[in-house]
């Protein structure tokens, strides 16, 4: 819809809610902007560390000579960066934007939020400093070391308080479906991820209980932290961007409301085959299946709420990016349920198809989402446009494209690499082999995608650098509101 | 063993509650009804419903 049609209203309401937004974005400004900031930090060096970890699976003499940049240490170096430095840091910016943005309340303690953003990134610094000098805790996603723990729980800890505060300053009424999504996940990542650590580090239980833990958090930290904070983000957003409410909002109550109850149950199809109760595994494969229902119920609304309105991607970078995101996470979800189907997994586990899928998830889905959130959120937070149309289109093209080849090679090299594995007579190191060029492939597609990156953070921190102000004279956006007094 | 197996139990008995407490909430306090009008309430007066709101302008204004 063009801004055209809009209803005409009342010129006072219409200053009054553009003073609330600028107010809200304000104060919003710094802890929000260190947030988003310092995750593209993480981002870089998480992405340097995987493209080193990516070589030395076809090169294992690269970087060898250093005991800091062996593969033991970088490749869960780049897994936690990613998953704390990066998408946790993007997601706290962003939800707490959102969130204010939603109960229509500025964040009031943003010096406490300021004084979180900093011991967040404390604790990714002396956790990924921790992993490569060699005190990882050997959990699968969970490597920091304990020492790193306190920063983050003290950091997480102002945050809920102001979520909370946000939540309880709304105006009475309605309680959208993203703030439900980000609200949940501002629960649940601090139950999972201090209970894990707690029970796998701190005080670690008998081994046989330990994979059951270890793979109810890992694979609810993909479902029940980047998930929802993406799906917030996504279903605030796509009908915010183009200006037309969700296609069906009871669908989006019945999708988040599924996710809630039954998610929490599916971590432990990662334990097909193993030695485990048949019931536990059996339950999580149900649950796994069950999770079509939300799914469908959120490709549902954002697909066909973008439909007519799919030729704004061209013009709108947020849009662009988000819609890619909202696409593959329909994908990443179907995927992840059929995986959980026993005679595929028996193909798919211990495989690359499983990195593939993981990718698809974090990357192709939340990453891609936040890149989108952070499109449309900064240039708000500090009413400056981006300065490059050109390097928005690097940062797009060369993740996409980067992207779709590093799944595709990554998740067929898998299939081989599986149905080989599954051939007893067929030699261990043969089955190596068959997989050397999917592998060199994932490099190049892993690389691309970094140049991607690279142009973000230039574009991002050219933003800031740049002193060009934007108000009045729009470079990106159109739908700009003239300021009356106009800095000079 | 033991201790460990009842902390578990603990805090995923205290998280079904409070996720049905959440859903009870809701529940008792209006949020599913009338959800057509709720779907409206992330529009403003400024940034009413038709009006797109992130876009990029034409090739003149290329940086």
């Amino acid at each position: 819809m063009n801004p055209e049609k809009a209803p005409a209203s009342d010129p006072g309401a219409i200053e009054e809610s553009r003073l609330q937004r600028l107010e809200i974005d304000l104060a919003a400004r710094w802890p929000v902007g260190i947030f988003i900031g310092s995750s593209l930090v993480w981002l870089i060096l998480g992405s340097l560390l995987a493209i080193a970890a990516s070589i030395k699976l076809h090169d294992p003499a690269f970087l060898s000579e250093n005991p800091w940049l062996t593969f033991g240490r970088v490749r869960p170096a780049h897994l936690n960066i990613v998953a704390y430095g990066w998408l946790s840091t993007a997601g706290i910016g962003i939800g707490l934007w959102i969130l204010s943005r939603l109960c229509r309340a500025p964040i009031r303690d943003n010096r406490s939020l300021t004084l979180a953003a900093v011991l967040w990134n404390m604790g990714n610094a002396v956790g990924s400093w921790g992993i490569l000098r060699g005190d990882s805790t050997a959990v699968e996603w969970l490597e920091y070391p304990t020492y790193a723990a306190p920063f983050l729980l003290v950091s997480f800890a102002f945050v809920m308080l102001e979520s909370v505060g946000l939540i309880r300053r709304r105006p009475p009424g309605h309680i959208y479906i993203s703030q439900w999504y980000i609200m949940a996940a501002f629960f649940w990542f601090p139950c999972l991820y201090f209970t894990a650590h707690g029970l796998l580090v701190l005080a670690p239980v008998q081994a046989p209980a330990q994979p059951p833990i270890n793979w109810w958090f890992a694979h609810n930290a993909l479902g029940l932290w980047f998930t929802p904070i993406g799906l917030g983000a996504a279903y605030y957003l796509i009908p915010k961007i183009i200006g037309r409410p969700i296609h069906s909002y009871y669908l989006s109550v019945i999708g988040f409301w599924s996710l809630a109850f039954f998610y929490a149950w599916n971590g432990m199809h990662h334990l097909i085959g193993g030695p485990f109760p048949a019931w536990l595994i059996t339950a999580s494969v149900v649950a796994s299946i069950m999770m079509f229902i939300p799914v469908i119920t959120v490709a549902i609304n954002h697909h066909f709420t973008m439909v007519g309105h799919f030729k704004k991607t061209i013009s709108s970078p947020a849009l662009r990016f988000v819609v890619f995101g909202a696409m593959c996470y329909t994908l990443a979800s179907f995927q992840g349920s059929t995986m959980a189907i026993r005679s595929l997994n028996g193909i798919t586990h211990f495989t690359h198809y499983t990195i593939a899928h993981a990718h698809l998830g974090a990357y192709g889905f939340a990453s891609m989402v936040f890149f989108g959130s952070i499109y449309y959120i900064m240039p708000r937070l500090l009413e400056r446009e981006w300065p490059s149309r050109f390097l928005i289109r690097v940062h797009f093209w060369s993740c996409a494209i980067g992207f779709i080849c590093y799944f595709v090679f990554l998740s067929w090299g898998g299939i081989l690499q599986g149905l080989e594995m599954n051939q007893k007579e067929t030699p261990f190191l043969e089955i190596v082999a068959l997989t050397m060029p999917y592998l060199k492939l994932r490099t190049v597609s892993g690389s691309l995608m970094t140049l991607g990156h690279l142009a973000f953070f230039v574009s991002f921190f050219w933003m800031i650098a740049s002193h060009r102000a934007s108000i009045g004279e729009p470079t990106l956006f159109t739908k700009r509101i003239p300021d009356p007094d106009p800095i000079p | 063993m033991i201790i460990a197996a009842s902390i578990v139990l603990v805090i995923m008995l205290l998280g079904s509650v409070a996720t049905i407490f959440a859903f009870s909430w809701a529940a008792t306090h209006q949020q599913f009804e009338n959800l057509d009008k709720a779907a409206e309430s992330i529009f403003d007066a400024d940034e009413p419903i038709g009006s797109a709101t992130d876009a990029f302008l034409t090739a003149t204004h290329e940086s």
